[in-house]
């Protein structure tokens, strides 16, 4: 039966790097939970602590309330899927996937019917007796997926499992990965650094950054409310204009003055502690921006330059911030497209610019 | 909660690698450290010198008899390393850049000399260029009298001619990894051939050309065989300790022991110095696009074919004189042009005695160093940590210890009870085992630093133990590693001589000491006869490792 999963307070310390600083996850049972970030955040390390593949240095780990900290790699009974395959090159495609069920030493019937079972649903039932040399990535992949479903794992785990694939087989494995999981039921960590994967195929995720959790929540909500500075500008397009913050009202609304000298209100973001007279950071998605005749109130930017997308186009304005300000437009047909060097009125939809204590790093 | 945490640690403990790495330490502790301990003690605290502790030491730097033999030692082995490199580097650039040939067959010829036992060698020269040698007496009938074979000179040119493959094959291989871009470079600033070498190639090479001097004065200054046959008078310091030994047999080897203290010194020193300088040169290099061969002017493609052709001829000579000779009909040292099958008899005779010791004991130890050789090459490639660290500089001490150094220890650690194996074939398998088990490990160390840890992983993952994954996924991918450290360490196992002379009994006698009786009683073709079965047997595997595992020559050093 598929586990919860919780990590508390996990530290990982490398000599004296962190790689991994003070992490608490809350895992349900059956649930699809993805670890995002760039290169070097951790993902990898913390995933390789659940796996029992390294020790984490302090807090602990429970599969279901049951802390299994000092339990070896070997006993914690989770399917682990490797960003390079790590296929048994020496055994067949069907003793790849039987491997784990010997080694729970089943039956010689149940094994059989079980791997056949497997190869069927990941779709190599025909490649049974091949070995891994003679299969394409896309296909060792599936292997190896079945190999780690095969034992009917407490927790799945998944490193970059996509990323040594070509961009069709990506999509396909993606959408096949997830009805799979879900079919199982079983609980899963995924690990990944490309986004568009993440929102697409979680339940809910994890966003890190420098050995940091950053915020957990599920992808809608990732997208829409980004609750720190580094997940506004790591998710998704946006436009971060520094400001500072010149009042704030009791209800939480704060008069923000741009570089170029105009004002506008905005709420604060969930969780941000802003302080009058400090430095913050506008966070306004390109989507979220109508444009107006010039001097129609909102920002005034001039337009320095148009890429058309087909179904979008881009438009950037120069509104004396530094970095131009990104507008989508929609392709639409007699969709109004503004002309280089004219100025126009940028105007926020209603409650989507908000505000984020601090600075943008360069 | 605490004592789950501890039943998990003791369960840590006395899991799978960390007893293996237990066993692995009890090997090197009771099959090295404690023999090498024993000796070092005994030339301290023996009595024979006197009562001081330096007393065997101050009298070894006294006695001209003694200390020459260090000397002597010095003279051949720096001579030959010297010999080796002048002969060694040219022939290596030659075989490897000129389009010379039957190049490949020139390697052949170079691993067959190379792995042909040394004392061997030596005695065929003594059939060649003795006093009553055939080559000798041809020349004398023409007034011509060759120089002698005996004393220091022979021995040099023997040494030289056995050892130089150590700076071919590392230059050799050296030379692959240089890229062709290198030579262009310097070619298209101006700079011929002979320049281009000494100034650029050259340097490249140091790290290759260190470390086969390196191996070639080690592998001189610790061989025996060579020098008891040829050395007459002038002795070394190998021959001493084995007089010395024999002398005192049943006593303590008091003198032996602080004659084999010096020889491991200078070894260690050596072995030292060759791990310095290779982490200093080495210049992590992989050429894209290998050095191209060349056709030379005619000229310079005969002088350097003539050069070629006739270092091998003068290198395959004894071997081919061996196996004439062991056809030929002899009067004790004298032998007859008469063709007779009458040598081998002794060979059938030993079928059952040493014969057959040879092949069960180097069988044995093979098989041994493949299974323990394998486990701690995992555990110094996976599991870096001090004890691990421990283990590798163990198995790199083993080879820094002389076959004669580590004979007289584990003759004065286990001549006594409650261990007394002295004259049981136990012990010649176990020092064959320690001193050959570097060519295993290294074998594996290599293959395991290609392999990613991911597959090893993903078994544990899978619900495998440590043990369980070392045997189904770890052994099979390494399969092919294993079997060539496998071959390496029987060719160089069964053609083992200084260690087996002190450990041997008359029961556990091999191969390689009744050839060294029949030499010593001048019965040539008998000699001749054992030697070619012995040169076969060495050479067969590394038929088979060339041919079917398509490893190339470098793989020996
Ligand atoms: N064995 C180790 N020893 C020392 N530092 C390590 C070790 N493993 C990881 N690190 C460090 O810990 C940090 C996190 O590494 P980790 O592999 O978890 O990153 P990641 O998020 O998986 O990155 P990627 O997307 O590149 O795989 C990195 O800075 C890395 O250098
Ligand atoms: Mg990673």
């Amino acid at each position: 039966m598929t586990k919860s999963v919780s990590i508390e307070q996990i530290t990982k310390k490398f000599d004296s790097s962190v790689a991994v600083n003070n992490v608490s996850i809350e895992i349900g049972q059956g649930e699809f939970f993805t670890l995002l970030g760039s290169s070097g955040c951790g993902k990898t390390t913390l995933l390789r602590m659940v796996a029992g593949f390294l020790q984490q240095s302090s807090g602990h780990i429970r599969f279901d309330r049951k802390i299994i900290d000092t339990v070896p790699a070997h006993e914690r009974n989770t399917g682990m899927v490797f960003q390079n395959y790590a296929i048994f090159p020496h055994l067949t495609v069907a003793e790849n996937v039987a491997y784990g069920l010997k080694v729970r030493k089943q039956a010689k019937g149940d094994i059989d019917r079980e791997v056949r079972k497997m190869l069927e649903l990941v779709r190599l039932d025909h490649l049974a007796h091949r070995l891994p040399r003679e299969l394409s990535g896309g296909q060792q992949q599936r292997v190896v997926l079945a190999r780690a479903l095969a034992i009917r794992p407490d927790v799945l785990l998944m490193d970059e499992p996509l990323s040594n694939l070509d961009t069709e087989m990506r999509l396909h494995l993606r959408s096949e990965i997830r009805a799979i999981q879900q079919q199982f039921g079983v609980t899963t960590i995924y690990v990944t650094h490309d986004q568009e994967e993440a929102l697409l195929i979680s339940d809910r995720v994890a966003v890190m950054s420098m050995g940091n959790v950053e915020q957990i929540a599920r992808p809608g909500d990732i997208y829409l409310n980004p609750q720190t500075l580094f997940v506004a500008s790591f998710i998704g397009d946006n436009n971060l204009i520094p400001v500072e913050i010149e009042a704030l009202a009791a209800d939480g609304t704060a008069s923000a003055r741009l570089p170029s000298g105009e004002r506008t209100e905005a709420r604060a973001a969930t969780g941000q502690q802003l302080t009058q007279g400090t430095k913050a950071t506008l966070s306004l998605r390109p989507q979220d921006i109508d444009l107006a005749p010039a001097g129609t109130g909102g920002l005034q930017g001039k337009l320095t330059e148009l890429q058309f997308l087909g179904g979008t186009i881009k438009a950037f304005f120069d509104l004396g911030t530094g970095k131009p300000v990104t507008v989508s437009l929609q392709g639409r047909h007699g969709t109004q497209i503004p002309v280089i060097g004219e100025t126009r009125s940028l105007i926020p939809l209603p409650g989507a610019t908000t505000l984020y204590a601090g600075e943008v790093k360069a | 909660m605490t004592t789950s945490v501890t039943n998990n640690r003791l369960r840590g403990l006395l899991s799978f690698w960390p007893i293996v790495t237990l066993l692995a330490l009890v090997c090197s502790v009771f099959l090295l450290l404690v023999p090498v301990w024993n000796i070092v003690s005994l030339s301290f605290a023996g009595k024979e010198g006197g009562a001081g502790v330096f007393e065997n030491y101050v009298m070894f730097f006294s006695e001209p008899y003694y200390y020459r033999s260090l000397i002597n030692s010095f003279i051949v082995s720096i001579s030959a390393t010297v010999l080796a490199l002048v002969i060694g580097i040219p022939a290596a650039y030659i075989v490897s850049r000129y389009n010379i040939w039957a190049r490949s067959l020139i390697k052949t010829a170079v691993v067959l000399t190379f792995v042909s036992p040394p004392f061997i060698g030596s005695y065929s020269w003594v059939i060649l260029l003795g006093r009553k040698g055939v080559l000798t007496q041809f020349f004398a009938e023409w007034g011509i009298s060759l120089p002698s074979i005996y004393g220091a000179p022979g021995i040099i040119f023997v040494f030289t001619l056995q050892y130089f493959p150590f700076v071919f094959l590392l230059v050799s291989s050296g030379l692959k990894s240089i890229d062709q871009s290198v030579e262009d470079a310097a070619r298209n600033l101006g700079s011929g051939e002979a320049r281009t070498f000494f100034t650029v190639i050259a340097p490249l090479l140091l790290p290759s050309i260190t470390t086969g001097a390196l191996l070639v004065f080690i592998a001189a200054f610790t061989d025996l065989g060579t020098p008891i046959i040829l050395g007459e008078k002038f002795r070394v310091l190998p021959v001493l300790i084995y007089g010395e030994f024999v002398n005192d047999f049943g006593g303590a080897p008091v003198l032996a022991s602080t004659l084999a203290v010096l020889l491991l010194i200078v070894t260690t020193g050596a072995l030292l110095l060759q791990r310095w300088l290779a982490r200093r040169y080495a210049y992590a290099t992989a050429a894209i696009r290998p050095l191209v061969m060349q056709s030379p002017r005619p000229v310079k493609r005969i002088a350097a074919s003539l050069f070629i052709y006739g270092l091998i001829l003068l290198a395959l000579l004894p071997m081919v004189n061996i196996i004439i000779s062991a056809f030929l009909k002899s009067n004790g040292p004298v032998l007859v042009a008469e063709f007779t099958f009458d040598n081998f008899d002794k060979v059938w005779r030993l079928a059952g005695g040493p014969l057959k010791n040879t092949l069960v004991f180097t069988t044995i130890a093979t098989l041994m160093c493949a299974v323990m050789g394998t486990m701690i090459a995992y555990i110094i490639a996976r599991r870096p940590g001090k004890i691990s660290a421990l283990l590798d500089t163990a198995v790199m001490f083993s080879y820094a210890v002389p076959g004669i150094v580590l004979g007289v220890g584990l003759v004065v650690t286990y001549h006594n009870p409650p261990l007394a194996l002295t004259g049981t074939p136990l012990i010649l398998i176990l020092a064959y085992f320690i001193r050959r088990l570097p060519f295993s490990v290294r074998s594996s160390v290599s293959a395991l630093q290609q392999l990613s840890k991911d597959t090893e992983e993903a078994s544990i993952n899978l619900g495998a133990g440590p043990g369980m994954t070392f045997l189904k996924i770890t052994v099979p991918l390494l399969s092919m590693a294993i079997l060539s450290g496998a071959l390496l360490t029987w060719s160089n196992t069964i053609r083992e001589l200084s260690a087996t002379l002190v450990l041997q009994s008359g029961r556990t006698t091999t191969m390689s000491v009744e050839i060294f009786n029949e030499v010593a009683n001048g019965n040539f073709g008998t000699a001749s006869a054992l030697g070619m079965t012995l040169i076969v047997l060495t050479f067969l595997p590394l038929v088979l490792l060339f041919t079917f595992m398509g490893k190339s020559e470098e793989a020996l050093v």
